[in-house]
């Protein structure tokens, strides 16, 4: 016998309230470990899908806000346009070693079963670029050549959805015309997965848009001189400069409020589980008044007595910390759903990251937890003396 | 012999209110090592609050106390501990146990605040002391109140003290499960033991070497017992050998 498995006998003694602290507990600390992994997973996400774009700086039309970066990034329409003018200035500035014409325009797409028309985003590109942008792309059938017409290619995702295969046709643009895909790229997981990619010079004449280009991405030579070129690129009359630090930095600016929405949740959640464990605390304490002043009777010192309490608080948190880490494992999709409803932007892949490092920590958290919540009852039994303590329980 | 306690002009004085309560009035106190003292009194007439101060669980007033030659007022907890810890069993009215420790663990648990281990032989030695070794696994609940107070009292053994204090140790107890226990108590005390035992029960005060009559905090009559108890020992063997 040694102080822990007194303590552990102590707690088994009732049951019922210690199931209903550890609860309490499980419940903050699954909280908060979802939250830290959710915060993360987010930043990694996040920060992924903007490499992924192999795309340092973009250059967007004048008046265009910061916010238009996340529409870029996932694929919208800016009414306001560049030239190929614009292209021509941008490449030949030092530093750049590419810079290639977009077009975004999306059209409406009725699905066959429904009948309800959605939008579907299409990318006007040059495919030679694009792949020294991309160098991952590969493609299921074949890629298009600039100045083929009426071919499209299809990101994986979009063709799961719609179940659309090689050779299949679609009508597009105002005149309905019929395109053919000639190819599926492959899973990038990020959100080529999701685009229609046409040669630019189609995507023009289709929608009207002759000589017109939504945006040029750019890519460096060197990425340390992203501040220098952007400088340079900012010159260039009708451009507005994005780069991707700054999209990051957005991005997580319009996140921030929500996130910290969240953190607040999470604090609350704390303080209210830390009360009821100290509550809990204070009346099992209060409750064994007389059991305390035997044990001083029989040879207990105070720090014995402060030990077997600190004893149980740290066992009860420890097995909610436990609890609340395997539940929010296994809820994490659930929570994932959730927060994703919540926040304006997400990227899309598994949100949640859980590292060993932050079972640790969730896990160290919960043992500070329960030190912090049994100092108190823990020092005012210590304090009685033995007499106080056996008349009080007499009473 | 040695004198194990000598107390001298303690006073002990409560508050309730405006009132002042007098549990202790100038009393002196000597205990011999090797004595069984009983200690007899109306309720009120300051019995409890006398064996607490011996037993420093709790201070007097005024007055001195010196233990084992130790002079206790002053003290810092920490040293009373110690001195509480190596030197004095307590046994309660209440008995106090744990009632998730089995009987064996109850009597085990001061070993754990002295920080003494792995004294399996000793706490054998303590349940066959108190008649208990078969009943080492059983939790309070499933014992009788005398089997109870004797794990109460095996508990108060465990350390080796000079000197066990009871406080109406047969209070919750029928006659003859009390005469048990205070037969107990007179094997302890032919071992060596010094005891000094709180009650309100005449015959079994009466079985103790020296029994003391305090009345309104003050000791009122103090009689020397041996030669009578001797006298009821003979002839309870007579009648055991007839």
């Amino acid at each position: 016998m040694n102080f822990l498995t007194l303590a552990a006998k102590n707690l088994l003694r009732r049951r019922g309230r210690t199931v209903l602290t550890v609860l309490g507990v499980a419940i903050a600390i699954s909280v908060l470990f979802s939250l830290l992994a959710l915060n993360s997973g987010y930043e990694r996400e996040l920060d992924k899908e903007v490499n992924s774009m192999g795309v340092h700086v973009l250059a967007v039309p004048k008046g265009c806000p910061y916010e238009a970066a996340s529409l870029i990034i996932h694929g919208g329409v800016i009414p306001k346009y560049l030239s190929a003018g614009d292209v021509e200035n941008v490449s030949r500035i030092d530093g750049v070693e590419l810079a290639t014409p977009i077009l975004m325009h999306q059209f409406m797409k009725k699905d066959d079963k429904t009948g309800i028309y959605t939008p579907h985003i299409i990318y006007g590109i040059e495919i030679e670029d694009m792949l020294r942008l991309k160098p991952w792309w590969k493609v299921e059938g074949r890629l298009f050549a600039d100045n083929e017409t009426r071919v499209m290619l299809v990101g994986r995702d979009l063709a799961d959805k719609e179940n659309l295969s090689v050779g299949q046709v679609l009508p597009v643009g105002p005149d309905k015309e019929d395109f053919a895909i000639v190819g599926i790229l492959d899973r990038t997981g990020d959100q080529d997965d999701q685009f229609h990619f046409f040669p630019l010079a189609e995507a023009q004449r289709v929608f009207h848009k002759e000589g017109k280009i939504t945006t040029i991405a750019v890519k460096l030579r060197d990425v340390t001189q992203i501040s220098a070129v952007s400088e340079e690129m900012e010159k260039v009359p009708d451009i507005q400069v994005v780069t991707m630090t700054q999209v990051m930095g957005t991005i997580m600016n319009l996140a921030g409020s929500a996130r910290s929405l969240l953190l607040t949740v999470m604090a609350v959640a704390l303080i209210i589980s830390a009360f009821g464990i100290i509550n809990t605390l204070l009346m099992s304490v209060n409750e064994r008044t007389r059991e305390f002043g035997m044990m001083k009777a029989v040879g207990a010192s105070g720090t014995d007595i402060a030990r077997i309490v600190l004893a149980e608080t740290v066992f009860i948190t420890i097995a909610g910390g436990a609890v609340g880490i395997i539940s929010a494992i296994i809820g994490s999709s659930l929570i994932e759903g959730f927060v994703k409803g919540m926040l304006p932007y997400s990227p899309r892949g598994s949100l949640i990251s859980i590292s060993p490092e932050l079972i640790g920590f969730a896990l160290a958290f919960s043992v500070i937890l329960g030190l912090a919540c049994g100092i108190y009852p823990a020092i005012k039994s210590s304090r009685l003396t033995p007499m106080e303590a056996i008349r009080e329980g007499l009473q | 012999m040695s004198r194990i306690i000598e107390a001298r002009g303690l006073n002990k004085v409560y508050r309730r209110g405006s009132e002042e309560i007098h549990a202790l009035n100038d009393v002196d106190f000597t205990l011999e090592e090797g004595k069984f003292v009983s200690i007899i009194g109306p309720s009120g007439s300051g019995k409890t609050a006398l064996l607490n101060m011996l037993g420093c669980l709790d201070t007097p007033s005024s007055g001195s106390l010196k233990l084992i030659g130790t002079e206790t007022s002053g003290l810092e907890e920490r040293d009373l501990v110690r001195l509480r810890r190596d030197n004095i069993g307590f046994v309660f009215q209440q008995f106090y146990l744990m009632p998730t420790l089995t009987a064996r663990e109850n009597i085990e648990l001061p070993l754990l605040f002295s920080k003494k281990k792995g004294q399996r032989d000793r706490i054998d030695g303590v349940l066959e002391m108190v008649g208990l070794s078969d009943r080492g696994d059983h939790l309070p609940s499933q014992l009788s109140g005398g089997e109870m107070q004797r794990v109460a009292i095996g508990r108060a053994l465990i350390n080796d003290p000079r000197i066990i204090l009871a406080d109406e140790p047969t209070g919750n107890l029928d006659s003859s499960t009390s005469q048990l226990i205070f037969e107990l108590f007179r094997g302890l005390n032919r071992q060596g033991m010094t005891l000094v035992v709180v009650t309100h029960n005449l015959e079994l005060a009466r079985q103790a070497n020296v029994m003391y009559t305090l009345r309104d905090g003050r000791i009122a009559g103090c009689r020397d017992l041996s030669g009578r108890q001797d006298t009821q020992d003979s002839r309870g063997a007579a009648s055991r050998a007839a």
